[in-house]
């Protein structure tokens, strides 16, 4: 389904991410791993395609320059230059990482705004979806976003990926500063999205609630590929233990 | 495939504040770009003539207006009346000159201060705000102060203070705008670097995390604005000497504009960016007189231009392309 073939990020004379070759079929969860530094970030920003609007505007500023060099392909197409929105249209939505969410909108005006490429009976049907997979949101729904906890605004800023419909959803560290009944909740949910037919991609940095849910697993380090492999495979690899288990 | 790369030429050696000078090439490579244009400054009015010698003047005077709105951007507050500081330092000069008689000297310094401690006292309340309340509340000054002086009739209406003694020798007041200006640039440059500054710019970044390791930010907001009314209040007194009078004009909106244009020309925050600025715009305002009424559609056309094509400003532009070089490199 998506294709990364020897993508190369360089920001000014920096390398982000070093030739990295990945694939991501369809109806799997596939999880990329590593430290803070390693490129998950980056690599999140080139598929979802913000780092053509992180260039340019850099560019423009006269700051850092970026370059994207390699290929990526998205059902058979090409969407190495493609502008971050005809992606979202495309079907590739990303969740940032710490839960960007419009503060000072109420949870379902935030739902409603990221459906806006969307006609509003389908948004009404997004919303009912979102609220399936998490009942929490819907019990908290006039709540202005700015109130809500850190794992509230993270549900929600899943949700708002979701309202846009995509065929692949990244989710960049979405465990991130939750407490682990939140983060097994969280876990539930992204198991449901993907048996809902939505494929997952998702980075982490804490490998072990997230290791038994993943088809296939990637380790990054500095910006390279190191190790690949099956869900199990990783949770048995005695270097993924010491490093990511802490055992 | 080929992605260009920058290599910085700049210092090879650098600690904290000394640069560690090793040849006469890195010392003319630091040196240079400071220097040449301090000599310009100085010795082009003489080679100039008197006309020139005017707008150098007034571009000086301009160019401290301009450093101080960038002093207040720095701390986040984006000011759009600098004619109110300017105005009330030349009315106070004015008052100080005309209705008191003292002499030129100590009207300005007179003006100066007092203008500064009556624009600090008058701006001290609206500091907490930010944003564009401010800009809004800073945009009013200098209209209130044109109608209150309309209606009440004091400091001479609507007529202003005219017969004002002159400064009387040319060379002072020639050289002391161009060494006041000088020295507030190259001060405030050190000022933003020093500890004090970082403060500044950590306010404008997140003034809550300031707040939160213990730095009273309201009085570092009200020292930064009566350093700012300083500068510009000299401005406002100096200028009414100049013109040997002070009327509503001084209030006038173009005196909060050209400031602001200037720094969004020169670029934000380097301080040296505003200054080019000023001295670009009003000579430009000059040369443009060819054209007589269509001069500020030529002028509008001309900032437009520059702000488009050089966002980032001419001065961090300058200054990126003096410390690198880029050269393209296969991957």
């Amino acid at each position: 389904m998506l294709e990364g073939k020897n993508l190369i990020v360089f920001f000014e004379n920096a390398i982000a991410v070093n030739n990295l070759s990945f694939y991501v079929n369809k109806g799997e969860i596939v999880g990329i791993l590593g430290s803070n530094g390693a490129g998950k970030t980056t690599l999140m920003n080139t598929i979802s395609g913000l780092i053509m609007d992180m260039k340019l505007k850099e560019e423009r500023k006269g700051g850092e320059r970026i370059t994207v060099l390699g290929q990526l392909l998205f059902e058979g197409k090409d969407i190495t230059d493609l502008e971050p929105h005809k992606r979202v249209e495309l079907g590739i939505v990303l969740s940032r990482e710490r839960h960007p969410v419009f503060l000072e909108s109420t949870v379902e005006e935030n739902l409603r705004i990221a459906a806006c490429s969307r006609r509003p009976k389908e948004s009404r049907i997004g919303i009912d979806f979102v609220y399936s997979i998490f009942p929490h949101l819907k019990t908290i729904r006039k709540r202005r976003a700015g109130f809500l906890s850190g794992g509230e605004q993270q549900m929600l800023s899943i949700g708002m990926a979701l309202m846009t419909k995509p065929k692949l959803i990244l989710l960049d560290e979405p465990l991130l500063g939750l407490s682990p009944i939140l983060q097994k909740e969280l876990v539930r949910a992204i198991k449901e999205i993907r048996d809902d037919g939505v494929t997952v991609l998702i980075t982490e940095q804490f490998a072990r609630p997230i290791l038994p849910i993943i088809d296939r697993g990637y380790v990054m380090e500095n910006g390279m590929l190191v190790m690949e492999g099956k869900g199990s495979e990783l949770i048995e690899n005695p270097e993924v233990k010491a490093a990511y288990f802490g055992v | 495939m080929i992605r260009k790369e920058r290599i910085d030429r700049g210092i090879k050696v650098r600690s904290d504040d000394i640069y560690a000078i090793s040849s006469y090439r890195e010392i003319l490579y630091l040196l240079l770009p400071r220097v040449i244009p301090v000599l310009c400054l100085l010795l082009l009015p003489t080679l100039l003539g008197s006309y020139y010698e005017r707008v150098i003047i007034i571009s000086c005077l301009m160019g401290l207006l301009a450093l101080s709105w960038d002093l207040l951007a720095s701390i986040g507050l984006f000011s759009l009346g600098q004619a109110f500081f300017f105005g009330v330092g030349g009315y106070a000069s004015g008052f100080f000159s005309y209705q008191l008689g003292l002499p030129v000297p100590y009207s300005i310094v007179l003006g100066t201060v007092s203008g500064a401690l009556v624009c600090t006292l008058l701006l001290a309340p609206v500091l907490r705000l930010k944003g564009v309340y401010f800009s809004i509340v800073t945009l009013a000054f200098p209209l209130f102060f044109v109608r209150i002086i309309e209606s009440t009739k004091i400091l001479g209406g609507t007529e202003g203070i005219t017969g004002i003694s002159p400064i009387g020798n040319s060379w002072i007041e020639l050289y002391i705008p161009i060494f006041v200006f000088l020295f507030s640039l190259f001060g405030l440059r050190r000022l933003i670097n020093s500890d004090y500054g970082i403060v500044l710019q950590a306010i404008r970044d997140n003034d809550r995390a300031v707040i939160s390791s213990g730095i009273n930010v309201y009085a570092y907001k009200l020292e930064c604005t009566f350093i700012v009314s300083l500068l510009s209040c000299f401005s406002g007194a100096f200028m009414t000497h100049i013109y040997q009078a002070v009327g509503l004009s001084a209030f006038a909106l173009d005196y909060s504009l050209l400031p602001l244009t200037s720094a969004v020309l020169g670029g934000v925050g380097t301080f040296a960016g505003p200054a080019i600025g000023t001295f670009i715009l009003v000579p430009l305002s000059e040369f443009l007189r060819v054209f007589g009424t269509l001069r500020v559609v030529f002028y509008s056309v001309i900032l437009f231009l520059c702000i488009v094509l050089l966002p980032e400003g001419i001065f961090p532009f300058l200054k990126r392309k003096y410390h690198q070089i880029e050269r393209f490199v296969e991957v």
